[in-house]
C-alpha cells in the first residue's frame, strides 16, 4: 500500500494506491500517523487506486475517523472501487465515514 | 615431509624464488658486463703488444737496413776490388747477427765484363761458419730473381717476398735489397742482406699473450713470413688460408692487412670465438695477433663459477634461516588456530596465546578475544530470548486451548436441526467466533469476526462469544443481542476494535428465521429445491464502533430441509499466491453443486474448507477461517 500525503492550503490530500491487508496494516498505520495530529484537520482521501482493504484496514480508517471527529475536523473518502465500497457498506462504516 | 606445505615453507620458498631470480639477474649483468670489460681490455692489451712488437721488429729490420746502407757506401768506394767486396759481404753478416747472408750482385758485364759477379757471404746453416762464394751461376741466375729485379726496376730499396734460397742459404728467407747507383743515377749493383724466416718465426712466436694465441707476419703481398703454426711458408698465403677456413672474415682480415690497415676483428675458428688485432710495419709488412676468447675469459669464468657457488650457498643458508625465522614468527598463528578450534568445539573461554608484539598478531589476538566475548554475550541473549519465546509459546498454546474450549463442540443433531462448525485461526489464537444455543424451541446462532488477529482479537472474541451465549440463554431478540453487545464493546474501546457479527434465531417449529447482520458477510441460504442465494440484510453497523447505534432485525420464513452456510471473510478472501481471492461468486458456485446439497452439516463444513485450502494452495493463510453450517 502506497500512501502519499500532500498539504494544499488547509486541506490534506491523501492518495492511496494498492492493497491494504494484514501484511502491510502496521506500515499503513505508521504512514497515516501524521494525519492523527493537528487541530481541525480537513482530510480528503483519494481511493481511486485502492484495490482492497481487510478488516484490519477498516479498523485503521475507524481510528482515523474517530481521531478527526475528536479534533473537530473533517474526513472524506472519495472514488472508492465497488468492491472496497461494499466492505464499507456491509460493515456499516459508510454510516460514520463520509464517502463520496 | 616434515615441512611440507606449511605456511613458513611456502613463504620461505617464495622469498627464495624472488632472491634467486634477483641473484640470477645480477649474476647475468655482472657476467655480461665483466665479459665485455675483459674483452675490451684484452683487445686493448693485444693492440699494445702488437704495437710494441711491430716497433721491435721494425727496429731489428732498421738495423739490417742501416747495415746494408752503410755497406753500400763501402761497396761504392771499392767497386773495383773483388777481394774487398767479398770482405764487405763478410762484414755485413758478421756485424749484424740478424743477417744470415749478404751479397753484392753486379749488373751483367759491369765488373770486368763478367756476366755474373756477385760476392756472397753466408752463415752455413749447419755449422754456423761464415763462408763466401760467387752467387751467380747459370743454375742460379740472380738476374731473374725478385730481390734483384724489383729494386733494379724501381730504384728503391726492397724487402723481398719469402722464398727458399736454393743457391745460397738453403732455407726460407727474405732479402733486403738496396740499389747502388753511379753518379749518373744508373743502378749497377744490388747489395742485399738475408734474414732467416726461421729466425723471424722464433722471434715472433715469442709474442704470446695467451695460451692459444699466435702471431702472424705477412709480407706486402700476403705471403707468410711467419704463420704462427706449422705452415708451408713456401706455398701458403693468407689468402689460401682464408680459403681453407672458408671464412669471409679471415679473408677480410687478410685483405685489410695487405692493404696496410690496422684494426680489430672477431671471427670463429672452428667452434671457438677468436679475435685478431693487426697493424702494418713501415716496410709494407703486416703483423696480426690472434687470441681465443676462451683464454681471455678463462679467469672471469672462474670468478663467475666462484660467484655461483657462493651465491648458491648463500641462498641455501638464507632459505634455512628464513624458514626458521618465519616459523618462529608464525608460531602464534598455530597457537591461535588451536585456540580457535577449541572455541569452535564449544569452549568459549578457551585461553588465547599471549602476544607481546604490537602487530597484526596482536590485532588477531584482540579480534579473537572480542569474538569470544561477543559469542558469550550473544549466547546469553539467545538463551534469554529462547526461553522468553518458549514461555510465550506456552502461554499462547494455553490461550489457544482455552479459546478452542470456549467454542461449543456438542453440535445438536436431531430431527429438528443439525449443526456443524469449524474455526481455523491464522495464528495461535484468533478473532473468529461462532456460537449456538437451543432455548426452548428456538435455535440461536451467531458468527463473528473481530477486526485484527492474535491476542488482542482473542480477548474481544472471548467476551463477544460469552455475551452471545449469555443473551441467547436469556431469550433476548437478535436485535437486542446485537445492541447490547455493541454498547458493551464500544464502551472503553480505546484500541478501536470492532466485530462484524451475524446473529440469527430460528423458531424450530415455525421455521421462521429472525436475523440481525452487524456488518458481517451475508450468509448463504440453500433452500431444498431452489438455487442458493446470499441473504440480503439491512446494513447495520459493525459491533463496537458506535455506542448507542440502533440495530435492526429482519425475518425470513424457511422451509424444512433448508441449509444455511455462515462464514467469515477468511473464506471469501482466501488468497492464492497471485492475490486472486476465493470470492463470494466461487463460494456460491460451490454450494450450488447438486451433490453439495445432499451433504450433512459436518460434510458441508469439510467440503467448503477443502475447497478453500485447495484454492489457496501453498499460500499462507492470512486470516482466521470460520465455517458454520446449519440444516433444519
Amino acid at each position: 500500500m502506497e500512501v502519499k500525503i500532500e498539504k494544499i492550503e488547509d486541506k490534506t490530500m491523501v492518495v492511496l494506491n494498492g492493497r491494504l491487508d494484514t501484511t502491510n496494516a502496521d506500515k499503513f498505520q505508521q504512514d497515516i500517523a501524521p494525519l492523527m495530529q493537528g487541530d481541525a484537520p480537513n482530510i480528503e482521501i483519494d481511493c481511486t487506486d485502492m484495490e482492497y482493504t481487510s478488516s484490519q484496514g477498516l479498523r485503521l480508517f475507524l481510528m482515523l475517523q474517530k481521531s478527526v471527529v475528536a479534533r473537530k475536523g473533517n474526513l472524506v473518502m472519495r472514488n472508492m472501487k465497488p468492491n472496497v465500497k461494499e466492505v464499507f457498506d456491509i460493515t456499516g462504516f459508510s454510516n460514520i465515514i463520509r464517502i463520496i | 615431509m616434515w615441512f611440507s606445505k606449511s605456511f613458513s615453507t611456502r613463504l620461505s620458498l617464495n622469498v627464495l624464488l624472488i632472491v634467486t631470480i634477483f641473484f640470477i639477474v645480477v649474476l647475468g649483468i655482472v657476467a655480461v658486463s665483466s665479459h665485455l670489460l675483459i674483452s675490451e681490455e684484452a683487445t686493448r692489451s693485444a693492440s699494445n703488444i702488437l704495437k710494441a712488437n711491430i716497433l721491435d721488429i721494425e727496429k731489428t729490420l732498421q738495423t739490417v737496413e742501416s747495415t746494408v746502407k752503410d755497406a753500400s757506401w763501402l761497396a761504392k768506394e771499392n767497386k773495383d776490388s773483388e777481394k774487398y767486396l767479398y770482405h764487405i759481404t763478410q762484414k755485413v753478416v758478421d756485424e749484424n747477427s740478424n743477417i744470415i747472408g749478404s751479397a753484392i750482385a753486379f749488373d751483367s758485364c759491369y765488373f770486368n765484363g763478367r756476366h755474373f759477379f756477385s760476392p756472397y757471404s753466408y752463415e752455413d746453416p749447419e755449422t754456423g761458419e761464415l763462408k763466401s762464394k760467387e752467387l751467380g751461376s747459370v743454375e742460379n741466375d740472380y738476374f731473374t730473381q725478385e730481390w734483384y729485379t724489383v729494386p733494379k726496376e724501381s730504384g728503391q730499396p726492397y724487402w723481398s717476398e719469402p722464398y727458399f734460397d736454393a743457391g745460397g742459404g738453403e732455407q726460407m728467407m727474405t732479402t733486403y735489397s738496396y740499389p747502388i747507383k753511379d753518379s749518373a743515377g744508373t743502378i749497377y749493383a744490388i747489395i742485399t742482406a738475408d734474414i732467416s724466416l726461421d729466425w723471424l718465426s722464433k722471434k715472433i712466436d715469442q709474442i704470446h699473450p695467451y695460451e692459444h694465441s699466435f702471431t702472424t707476419l705477412l709480407s706486402a703481398n700476403g705471403r707468410y713470413l711467419s704463420a704462427g703454426w706449422q705452415a708451408n711458408l713456401a706455398s701458403e698465403t693468407a689468402f689460401t688460408y682464408a680459403e681453407k677456413l672458408d671464412d669471409p672474415r679471415v679473408l677480410e682480415i687478410s685483405k685489410n692487412m695487405v692493404a696496410g690497415d690496422s684494426g680489430t676483428m672477431r671471427f670463429w675458428v672452428g667452434s671457438k670465438l677468436s679475435f685478431a688485432v693487426y697493424g702494418p710495419l713501415s716496410n709494407g709488412w703486416s703483423m696480426a695477433i690472434n687470441c681465443e676468447y676462451g683464454d681471455v675469459l678463462e679467469r672471469s669464468s672462474q670468478m663467475h663459477m666462484m660467484l655461483i657457488i657462493v651465491g648458491l650457498l648463500g641462498l641455501l643458508i638464507m632459505f634455512i634461516m628464513c624458514y626458521f625465522k618465519i616459523r618462529q614468527l608464525t608460531q602464534p598463528l598455530k597457537d591461535f588456530s588451536a585456540s580457535a578450534l577449541n572455541i569452535a568445539k564449544g569452549d568459549f573461554n578457551a585461553k588465547l596465546p599471549e602476544v607481546k608484539s604490537k602487530d597484526e598478531i596482536l590485532q588477531l589476538h584482540d579480534s579473537l578475544a572480542y569474538m569470544q566475548q561477543s559469542i558469550v554475550t550473544y549466547l546469553e541473549q539467545i538463551e534469554t530470548a529462547t526461553s522468553a519465546k518458549k514461555r510465550m509459546e506456552t502461554q499462547l498454546y494455553i490461550g489457544q486451548k482455552i479459546q478452542e474450549g470456549m467454542l461449543p463442540k456438542n453440535f445438536p443433531n436431531d430431527s429438528r436441526c443439525s449443526l456443524n462448525a469449524k474455526v481455523i485461526p491464522a495464528k495461535e489464537v484468533g478473532g473468529d467466533l461462532y456460537d449456538f444455543t437451543i432455548n426452548d424451541n428456538r435455535l440461536y446462532f451467531s458468527v463473528g469476526d473481530v477486526s485484527g488477529k492474535g491476542v488482542p482479537a482473542a480477548f474481544v472474541m472471548a467476551i463477544t462469544r460469552v455475551m452471545c451465549h449469555l443473551f441467547a440463554d436469556l431469550g433476548l431478540s437478535v436485535q437486542e443481542i446485537a445492541t447490547r453487545i455493541n454498547n458493551s464493546v464500544a464502551k472503553n474501546n480505546d484500541a478501536n476494535m470492532f466485530v462484524t457479527l451475524f446473529v440469527g434465531c430460528i423458531n424450530l417449529e415455525t421455521k421462521q428465521l429472525e436475523y440481525c447482520n452487524a456488518g458481517h458477510n451475508p450468509i448463504i441460504v440453500i433452500p431444498p429445491d431452489e438455487n442458493p442465494y446470499y441473504l440480503k440484510a439491512i446494513p447495520n453497523m459493525a459491533v463496537g464502533v458506535w455506542s448507542g447505534f440502533e440495530y435492526k432485525s429482519e425475518n425470513l420464513d424457511l422451509r424444512p430441509g433448508t441449509k444455511l452456510l455462515l462464514y467469515t471473510d477468511g473464506v471469501n478472501e482466501a488468497e492464492k499466491a497471485d492475490k486472486d481471492q476465493f470470492g463470494e461468486e466461487r463460494l456460491l458456485q460451490l454450494v450450488s453443486k447438486p451433490n453439495f446439497r445432499n451433504l450433512n452439516s459436518e460434510d458441508m463444513v469439510s467440503a467448503v474448507y477443502s475447497a478453500v485450502t485447495d484454492f489457496a494452495g501453498d499460500n499462507e493463510q492470512n486470516d482466521d477461517i470460520t465455517i458454520f453450517a446449519i440444516t433444519i
